[in-house]
């Protein structure tokens, strides 16, 4: 391990990033589709970085009750302050705490990484939601004995004006769609806005990312079994449907559907296809033309030929250097390498590690979100 | 496959035309356009069971070589006594055979058969077999013909254009590095004609003519420039002749230079470049001893140069790269001419039109941007692509059906192939590029036809590059035909006067006769074909060359 750290240490040179660490992350059997996220959520740097303020906020409060975020904040705050530049860490109590919350992750099976950052960001959401709530009723609340039964319920009895909260991890990550059904017969757009935390793309065979987005806003027309209620018309219509971005998010996580159910087989398959990524992106079906570019800076990379088994690893780009994180190993790559995960033109190739998750940061400044 | 491929000596095709037909499952074997249908008329590729290892790593690329009747004097001082004692041999056994190319088809095969007994050692394809065990084929090459050069792994490849045989008449391996990029000169004065750079960085010129020659499958007669990467250690990305350059050639590399090197020099003297102070600003400098090779070097950009073309007359370079620029440089005085950003992401090809007015360029935002000169802008994008855009052309025989009318309605045909594996071609009509004003966020489009110039800004000053349009900003135009060539994504395409030419990144080239040509038998269109580039020599020649090769 230590041999393995200073040769990353060797090939960065004088080019290591000041005050950056480059670390491993120990599995603890199956555990890469977590090491794999991780990685990829601590080198989004918006992300990271507030994680830590909050890491340091919350640690003069005391003894906060485990969950999830302080779980994560430790571990993130835990990289951050090693002495050493390099070498390996074993994300232990994070890993402990995803298997005590949720019985899918409890078992050693093969998980699936976008499920895991799914639920994942989902629950840190939760747990900063409930904090703020509870700050709002008392803002003693942070006196350990207060804080254990005042829940919100008592916040919304007090008539206190229920918004959605924005968390940073929503100013993050979040973005909002909106599905725009125009009525063939009235010509009456309706329009109903939907937040994401990430896009799901379908994927098709020798494709790019952008073509499987505007599939994604395709018109697609609302006939026959699958009619349009039209609240105007009163009556089911046949009608155009299309999804646009309306306000596009800060970190663009785009999840590529490489693990589809193929109904003839009665199962799940994996999609090998090749779906070239660029490094630079700008989304073309957004509400306004924004025009606004984004950065690649993450790739989570399934390897393997099926859905039920396989290995998750992922690039990260730092400071300008690609990084390969597998599990414990840390190693640099060149840009070029990048696109050895676009998939393959052929069904059956040797080449089985595939681009799942990508991670894309806006280039504008965050003032937008 | 090893063991079938090495038993298998003698029966190639079949083998190679099952594996053939299962990929391409779906594939028609033709497209129509307003003019009409073209046709599939030869594949060519690599030996079936030839086992590229290092495949991921380079992309094939495809030169046409278009290799003229000998001349009287000895064609190159380079080569051997012995061969040139017995070129007047060959010459008449050439001439027995029929001198054709499509003779020439017919003697290799044949030579094949009866070679089959001999072979026992287990070359890869047939090539090495055939060329070891029966020297008098090998006497066909000295006439004029049309060659088509590309590589796949560590080899490059030689195949006669006009022959229906399917596997290339010569490979040339490479042990050191793999081949990526290669250009050949018609008008080249002495013998070297063919320049190929290597993924280590190494550049080679030679003879094409000698290489066929030749019975071994190593480059013979070969000038070897940046030896083992000494001035360059980078992959090679793109290679060309400059025009009317009196042997003169440049070499794009992955990491932002360009060199500019002289043939048949020995570079004896300092090569040495100076530290290059600002990775983004563009900068040349020359080399002080008048010995060395290469001559010069251009810092371009900061990353990879992905491709180079010069215009036909050899006044402007356009090179694209990694940083999502095309940028148009005046050649002679090596000075940045214009130039701009894609919409986003890299580009990767870029070629120009016969006039020097326009330069395709395509790359990874799935557009073929169309860069005026006049305007120093781009004035269109193709949109029409599901993948990076990886070959642009234009199409310099196309003759618009309404040119005659107006005059001034200026018309261009030129063609896309994409990762998608599509061939596109689209119409290029200036007059008709509608302009789309701006409107509020959400409403319909308007469009305005006409007048565009008043929604368009000034010319930007000389030397300037432009950042990426906005969206709505540019005319946006529609592909003519979309057709899906090959089973794989596509890295390059060709326009020549007969026909369209696609290779993909495996190494399959498809070569699509124009309506008209091609419908009759294989010498006819072969005879066609060589009194066209005896008509026009520089016309043709040229598209086949440097500047509209990917």
């Amino acid at each position: 391990m230590g041999a393995a750290g200073s040769k990353l240490e060797k090939a960065l040179g004088d080019q290591f990033p000041e005050g950056e660490r480059y670390f491993g992350l120990e599995n603890f059997g199956n555990t890469c589709y977590c090491n794999s996220v991780l990685q990829a959520l601590y080198f989004c740097v918006p992300f990271r970085e507030q994680l830590l303020d909050y890491y340091a906020n919350n640690k003069t409060t005391g003894d906060v009750e485990e969950n999830l975020l302080t779980c994560l904040a430790d571990l993130f705050s835990q990289i951050s302050s090693q002495k050493k530049k390099t070498g390996v860490i074993a994300p232990k109590r994070f890993v402990q705490r995803v298997k005590k919350q949720n019985e899918l992750f409890r078992s050693y099976m093969h998980q699936d990484a976008h499920e895991f950052l799914n639920f994942l960001l989902n629950e840190l959401v939760d747990i900063l939601e409930k904090e703020s709530n509870a700050a709002k009723i008392s803002p003693e609340a942070s006196s350990p004995s207060e804080k254990v039964a005042n829940g919100p319920r008592t916040a919304q009895s007090n008539g206190v004006q229920k918004e959605p909260l924005v968390t940073w991890v929503h100013k993050n990550f979040q973005g909002i769609l909106t599905n725009e059904t125009r009525c063939l017969r009235c010509e009456t757009v309706t329009a109903r806005d939907e937040t994401f935390l990430d896009l799901s793309l379908d994927i098709e065979q020798n494709s790019s990312i952008t073509s499987c987005l505007k599939n994604f806003s395709s018109t697609e027309t609302l006939n026959a079994e699958d009619k349009f209620f039209c609240d105007k018309c009163c009556s089911l219509q046949e009608a155009q449907k299309r999804m646009k971005i309306k306000k596009p998010p800060h970190i663009l996580v785009i999840h590529l559907k490489r693990f589809k159910y193929i109904e003839q087989l009665g199962r799940y398959k994996k999609l090998s296809y090749r779906v070239v990524f660029p490094l630079e992106l700008k989304l073309s079906n957004t509400v306004e033309d924004a025009d606004s570019e984004y950065s690649l800076f993450a790739v989570v990379v399934h390897v393997g030929s099926g859905p039920n088994h396989g290995h998750y690893v992922s690039l990260v780009k730092s400071h300008n250097h690609w990084l390969f994180f597998d599990d414990e190993n840390v190693e640099m790559i060149d840009e070029s390498a990048v696109q050895t995960f676009f998939g393959s033109s052929q069904e059956y190739s040797s080449n089985t590690d595939h681009g799942y998750i990508l991670f894309y940061e806006s280039l504008a400044t965050s003032s937008k979100s | 496959m090893m063991n079938n491929t090495s038993n298998s000596n003698g029966m190639i095709s079949p083998s190679s035309t099952s594996t053939n037909t299962q990929s391409q499952q779906g594939l028609k074997t033709y497209f129509k356009t307003p003019e009409g249908r073209y046709k599939l008329q030869y594949e060519k590729t690599h030996p079936v069971g030839f086992l590229h290892y290092a495949q991921g790593k380079t992309v094939t690329q495809v030169s046409i070589a278009h290799l003229k009747e000998k001349s009287a004097q000895a064609p190159t001082s380079s080569s051997s006594s012995s061969l040139s004692a017995s070129s007047g041999v060959r010459l008449a056994a050439a001439r027995l055979l029929g001198g054709g190319n499509g003779s020439r088809a017919l003697s290799f095969v044949g030579g094949n058969g009866t070679s089959k007994t001999v072979v026992g050692s287990s070359k890869i394809g047939s090539l090495g077999g055939l060329s070891s065990s029966n020297s008098l084929v090998n006497s066909n090459y000295d006439g004029k013909g049309t060659y088509l050069i590309f590589n796949v792994g560590d080899t490059v490849f030689i195949s006669d254009l006009n022959s229906h045989d399917k596997d290339p008449i010569k490979s040339l391996h490479f042990s050191n590095s793999n081949p990526v990029c290669h250009a050949f000169d018609p008008e080249a004065k002495d013998g070297h004609d063919l320049l190929i750079g290597l993924y280590s960085g190494d550049v080679y010129s030679v003879s094409l003519r000698q290489q066929l020659q030749d019975f071994g499958k190593k480059l013979v007669g070969a000038q070897h420039y940046n030896k083992d990467g000494s001035v360059n250690n980078s992959r090679c990305t793109s290679i060309a002749w400059v025009p009317e350059g009196d042997g003169t050639f440049v070499v794009a590399h992955a990491d932002g230079n360009l060199y500019v090197y002289e043939k048949n020099k020995d570079g004896t003297g300092d090569s040495s470049f100076p530290i290059i102070k600002d990775q983004t600003q563009f900068s040349v400098s020359h080399t002080r001893s008048s010995k060395s090779n290469p001559i010069a070097r251009w810092h371009i950009c900061q990353g990879s140069i992905n491709s180079i073309a010069f215009s036909t007359d050899g006044t402007y370079l356009a090179t694209v790269g990694r940083d999502g620029y095309l940028r148009v440089f005046d050649y002679s005085k090596e000075q940045l001419i214009c130039g701009g950003k894609s919409y986003y992401g890299a580009v990767l090809c870029c070629a120009w039109s016969m006039d020097g007015k326009y330069i395709l360029a395509g790359g990874e935002d799935d557009l073929v941007q169309v860069w005026s000169m006049d305007d120093r802008k781009v004035v269109a994008w193709g949109e029409g692509h599901g993948s990076w855009v990886s070959g642009v052309a234009f199409d310099s025989f196309w003759s618009s059906p309404t040119s005659d009318d107006t005059g001034e309605n200026v018309m261009y045909r030129f063609g896309s192939v994409g990762q998608d594996t599509q061939l596109l071609l689209w119409d290029l009509v200036m007059d008709e590029l509608v302009v789309p004003l701006r409107r509020p966020p959400g409403g319909s489009p308007t469009f305005s036809t006409g007048s565009q110039s008043s929604h368009w800004d000034s010319i930007c000053p000389i030397g300037t590059l432009q950042p990426a349009p906005s969206m709505r900003d540019v005319p946006k135009l529609s592909p003519l035909v979309v057709h899906r060539v090959h089973s794989e994504p596509l890295s390059g395409l060709i326009i020549t006067q007969e026909s369209v030419l696609t290779v993909c990144r495996e190494g399959h080239v498809k070569i699509w006769m124009r309506p008209g040509y091609g419908e009759s038998q294989s010498s006819t269109s072969e005879t066609s074909l060589s009194t066209n580039s005896k008509d026009k020599p520089p016309l043709s020649a040229k598209v086949g060359s440097s500047s509209y090769k990917h």
